[in-house]
């Protein structure tokens, strides 16, 4: 009875889209499994002094670190997705798309920038001492907490955002314009209305963010700042120990799953999409006077701060160093590179997201669940845990396949795979899943179970309904998911450092090298060129967007 | 509807591609020798058969410098380099991993103590040349010829020429005395260049006396450490602290920054050697390794011969400010003006032996 009641939940459950998932998800967490076991394994004698002097001040900062930034992006992305989204004001369609430029911008080269440019010979100081002022020195100390809490909300807000004021824009109108009807002030309606309303857009927006942080090494280090990441370095590179790099990667990981379960425990039974099928878009309120002044001076003065200021600055360096930097390194390929890998892993990503969104939301049970958080783990490992957990299995995987690769006649390079281009590849994926994904399943959020059960309702199966009814329907989210995925891989480093093949650099490579031979105005030039390919993407997308919404 | 279908057969069509794209990297890694040119023709080539001279470095340099003296070798020789770049650390890794199989034929790196540590994983094996031998000193090789050194640079004392009289200067051991509390700048702890002066004095003084020595250090610090070793310099400067210990190439760099702000940071600042009456001053050695399993192992030979040849070694010298290792090198004109001096003579080893105690140290006196 039991039995024939399990085989008949498998039969209805099992599908290709079931398949199609756990196969996914089997690439993504083999080699974080590698990783997760040695929790089991036994700790050696490092273990007690890492627990006594590295454990406790690390973890500490590191949640100073995520919890300021975190609450400092929702409060600064909302707030200019809401002002966005719910007025009308002079420039308000140029910054509607110009605020998420700081997402071109990597953190690290941020920070080496106002490093630089705050430090006693940066442009402030020397402009404030050539009128006199010899400044204190504790105000221009950017190297600290707070500093770095600056730089992850200045450059990370995007992420809060975009998907923040897509949500509103589409969702929010009857009850931002109800809220309205009955007399509430701006305000009010901002802290009572669009914060609890936009919860689910904010909290993905904010865990993307939360992952970019605890990865960081470029800005923590450089700003000497103690993080679980640091720890993990320390350990690793330190004391030569990657057991208990590893150990401590596991622990990283069981914290940041426990803590992605508690949030979905916690909105278990809301379900935050609207009830009724008509949905009005927002109209826009015209603000006039000193009000229009201030929401034009406020987004003016974060878009300066988060991108004109910093640009500007790399534009004067890159000026000083354009003819020398541009003799050593060749532009041209190493911007072919950085594209073409971004490229492929930016569509296989978002290829698996939408199959293991739809599946997990279609199950809607804890196995879904489950699995759908399992492929967005990877965002919340620093890169060089990854890399070493993709290489050990890369390296497996040819010695199995040395056979196929003798009888081919390769006989002499015996490392196929793990010295092409696919293992830093499906690093990539198991590193970026999390930012397609989450974008994929809040396009579903939004939109529901309703038209996908109507449609299947009137007989269409499941593969069918998803690309005559969901796909169309998503295709907005699908497409902000596409830009985040593919300027975070153009602006990666850790991977791309270790995994990439003989003679292949990116970009962010290339820029890093610069910067951390304490080389700022050389790496100017590629930073320039990050910047550049990233604009040029989320420009294309912006304009993408516009048509596919028209 | 009719964009979305458009858009649709584009995301198959890019699937299709990408796949593609992935066969084509697949083959053309099978030749890492190949030139990158023409992929998919070059991929069909096993890289023996072509019998194109290679050698593959795995490097944890990055300076133009480098790519310029491969470049000079391959015209000279006809040798391909190809080049993979990363952390020191983590290259160690990525060969131990590769094990038998691994394509690298020489490891590059800038500290005696990862030298030291990638000796002790069995990933070297000793480099035979004469040439070798006559042109680095032997103080400047691994014992066992394991691995060469290329240049070295001085872990030196930077003061405030308006505010500290170099004869108040004289050791590393006297930073951690009471008279500069509060005025020392260093940088932090996660830097192979202070684990490395932290195992040192750790071989020269015992263990005891290097935590004692490194407490002084952090008691004395003028605030957390923080930012690179240029940034230690400008804060001598700016007048945060008196003293920093930093390396001397960055010095050399600051005195031709594009900025002239750094150029000026350079004028105010002195640098002094440390230990001259002692044990001398500490120096960080950049050196190459010939990997165990190498595959163009005579190649690989020829590329230190020509590295550590007197002209490769005046064009470190000049454009890095770091100090030549080939005694018939030119130095330029900066490094001349600080002078000759003695430096730390110890077993390169005790570096990497002690690394790990210097590290479990600044744990536990906090030093950041």
């Amino acid at each position: 009875m039991m039995l024939a009641r399990l085989r008949r939940s498998i039969h209805r459950h099992t599908n290709g889209w079931v398949i199609l998932s756990i196969l996914t998800a089997a690439i993504v967490l083999l080699p974080l499994l590698a990783i997760a076991v040695s929790i089991f394994s036994a700790p050696n004698e490092n273990w007690s002094h890492i627990r006594q002097y590295l454990l406790r001040d690390y973890v500490l900062q590191s949640v100073w670190l995520v919890l300021f930034t975190g609450a400092a992006t929702a409060a600064l992305g909302a707030l200019l997705a809401w002002l966005i989204a719910a007025y009308d004001f002079p420039w308000k369609s140029l910054f509607r798309w110009a605020l998420m430029l700081p997402l071109a911008v990597p953190p690290y080269i941020a920070a080496f920038t106002y490093g630089y440019m705050l430090s006693y010979t940066g442009v402030v100081q020397t402009t404030l001492r050539s009128w006199g002022w010899a400044a204190n020195q504790a105000w221009f100390d950017i190297m600290s907490l707070p500093g770095a809490v600056f730089i992850f909300t200045m450059f990370l807000y995007p992420y809060v955002y975009l998907i923040t004021r897509a949500f509103l824009e589409r969702q929010s109108g009857s009850y931002i314009e109800n809220a309205r009807l009955l007399g509430r002030s701006s305000w009010s309606i901002f802290f009572r209305v669009v914060l609890p309303l936009s919860r689910p857009a904010l909290v993905s927006g904010v865990t993307l963010v939360a992952f970019e942080v605890l990865s960081d090494y470029g800005v923590v280090n450089y700003y000497g700042i103690q993080t679980f990441t640091t720890a993990i370095f320390k350990t690793w590179f330190g004391m030569y120990d990657i057991d208990s790099a590893t150990r401590l990667a596991a622990w990283f990981l069981l914290c940041i799953v426990s803590l992605i379960l508690l949030e979905r425990f916690l909105r278990r039974r809301r379900r935050f999409s609207a009830t009724t099928g008509r949905l009005s878009p927002l109209a826009p309120q015209r603000l006039r006077g000193v009000t229009a002044a201030l929401a034009t001076l406020f987004c003016l003065a974060v878009l300066a701060v988060s991108f004109l200021v910093p640009v500007g600055q790399l534009l004067v360096w890159a000026s000083w160093t354009f003819d020398d930097v541009a003799v050593t390194a060749d532009f041209r390929l190493l911007t072919y590179n950085t594209v073409t890998v971004a490229v492929i892993a930016t569509v296989l990503i978002m290829i698996f997201s939408v199959i293991v969104a739809n599946t997990g939301r279609t199950l809607n049970n804890a196995f879904g669940i489950a699995l759908a958080k399992a492929m967005t783990t990877g965002y919340s490992i620093p890169g060089a845990i990854i890399a070493i957990g993709v290489m050990s299995l890369f390296i497996t995987l040819d010695e199995l396949l040395l056979p196929l690769y003798r009888s081919l006649g390769w006989g002499e390079a015996p490392l196929v795979l793990s010295l092409s281009l696919v293992m830093l590849i499906v690093a990539y994926v198991i590193r970026f899943m999390a930012t397609g994904y989450n974008a994929v399943e809040s396009g579903f959020e939004k939109i529901g179970m309703k038209y996908t059960e109507s449609s299947r309702l009137l007989g269409f199966g499941m593969t069918r309904t998803f690309f005559r009814v969901d796909l169309p329907l998503i295709r907005g989210s699908l497409l902000s998911g596409v830009i985040l995925t593919f300027v975070e891989i153009v602006k990666e480093l850790p991977l791309a450092m270790l995994l990439r093949p003989f003679n292949f650099d990116t970009l962010a490579t290339k820029a890093y090298q610069y910067a951390s031979d304490e080389r700022i105005f050389s790496a100017a030039v590629p930073s320039l060129a990050i910047i550049c390919v990233a604009l040029a993407s989320i420009l294309l997308f912006h304009h993408l967007g516009k048509r596919v919404r028209s | 509807m009719n964009p979305f279908k458009r858009k649709t057969a584009f995301l198959f069509l890019s699937m299709l591609l990408s796949a593609g794209m992935l066969a084509a990297c697949g083959n053309n890694s099978t030749a890492p020798a190949a030139e990158g040119n023409n992929p998919s023709a070059a991929g069909e080539q096993a890289p023996s058969a072509a019998g194109e001279q290679v050698v593959n470095v795995y490097s944890a340099r990055h300076y133009d410098v480098d790519a310029k003296l491969f470049e000079q070798f391959t015209a000279s020789t006809g040798i391909k380099v190809n080049v993979i770049e990363g952390q020191a650390n983590e290259l160690i890794e990525r060969i131990k991993r590769e094990g038998e199989n691994t394509p690298a034929d020489l490891f590059i790196t800038v500290d005696g103590g990862i030298l030291d540590r990638a000796k002790q994983e069995g990933i070297l094996q000793p480099v035979e040349s004469d040439v070798v031998n006559g042109q680095v000193p032997e103080q400047y090789r691994d014992p066992d010829n394991q691995w060469i050194g290329l240049t070295t640079r001085a872990r030196v004392i930077v003061y405030a020429k308006d505010r500290v009289n170099p004869t108040e200067l004289s050791t590393y051991e006297d930073l951690a005395s009471e008279k500069w509390k509060g005025k020392l700048l260093v940088r932090s702890s996660t830097h192979m260049y202070n684990q490395s002066l932290l195992a040192s004095l750790i071989h020269l003084n015992g263990e005891q006396q290097a935590e004692a020595w490194a407490q002084g250090i952090v008691n004395n610090m003028a605030r957390e450490p923080e930012g690179g070793d240029r940034d230690q310099a400008k804060a001598v400067v700016a007048g945060i602290g008196d003293v920093a210990i930093m390396n001397s190439y960055y010095v050399g760099q600051l005195a031709n920054s594009a900025d002239p702000e750094e150029v000026k940071v350079a004028e105010q600042i002195g640098v002094f050697f440390p230990n001259q009456e002692t044990t001398g001053t500490h120096i960080n050695i950049s050196g190459v390794g010939l990997i165990k399993s190498s595959k163009n192992k005579e190649n690989a030979v020829k590329l230190i011969e020509f590295l550590t040849g007197t002209e490769a070694q005046t064009t470190y010298s000049a454009s890095n400010y770091e100090y030549p290792v080939n005694p018939n090198a030119e130095w330029p004109e900066l490094l001349r003006s600080w002078g000759e001096f003695k430096h730390q003579q110890l077993d390169w080893s005790a570096l990497g032996e002690n690394n790990q105690k210097a590290v479990e140290i600044m744990n536990k006196v906090g030093w950041k």
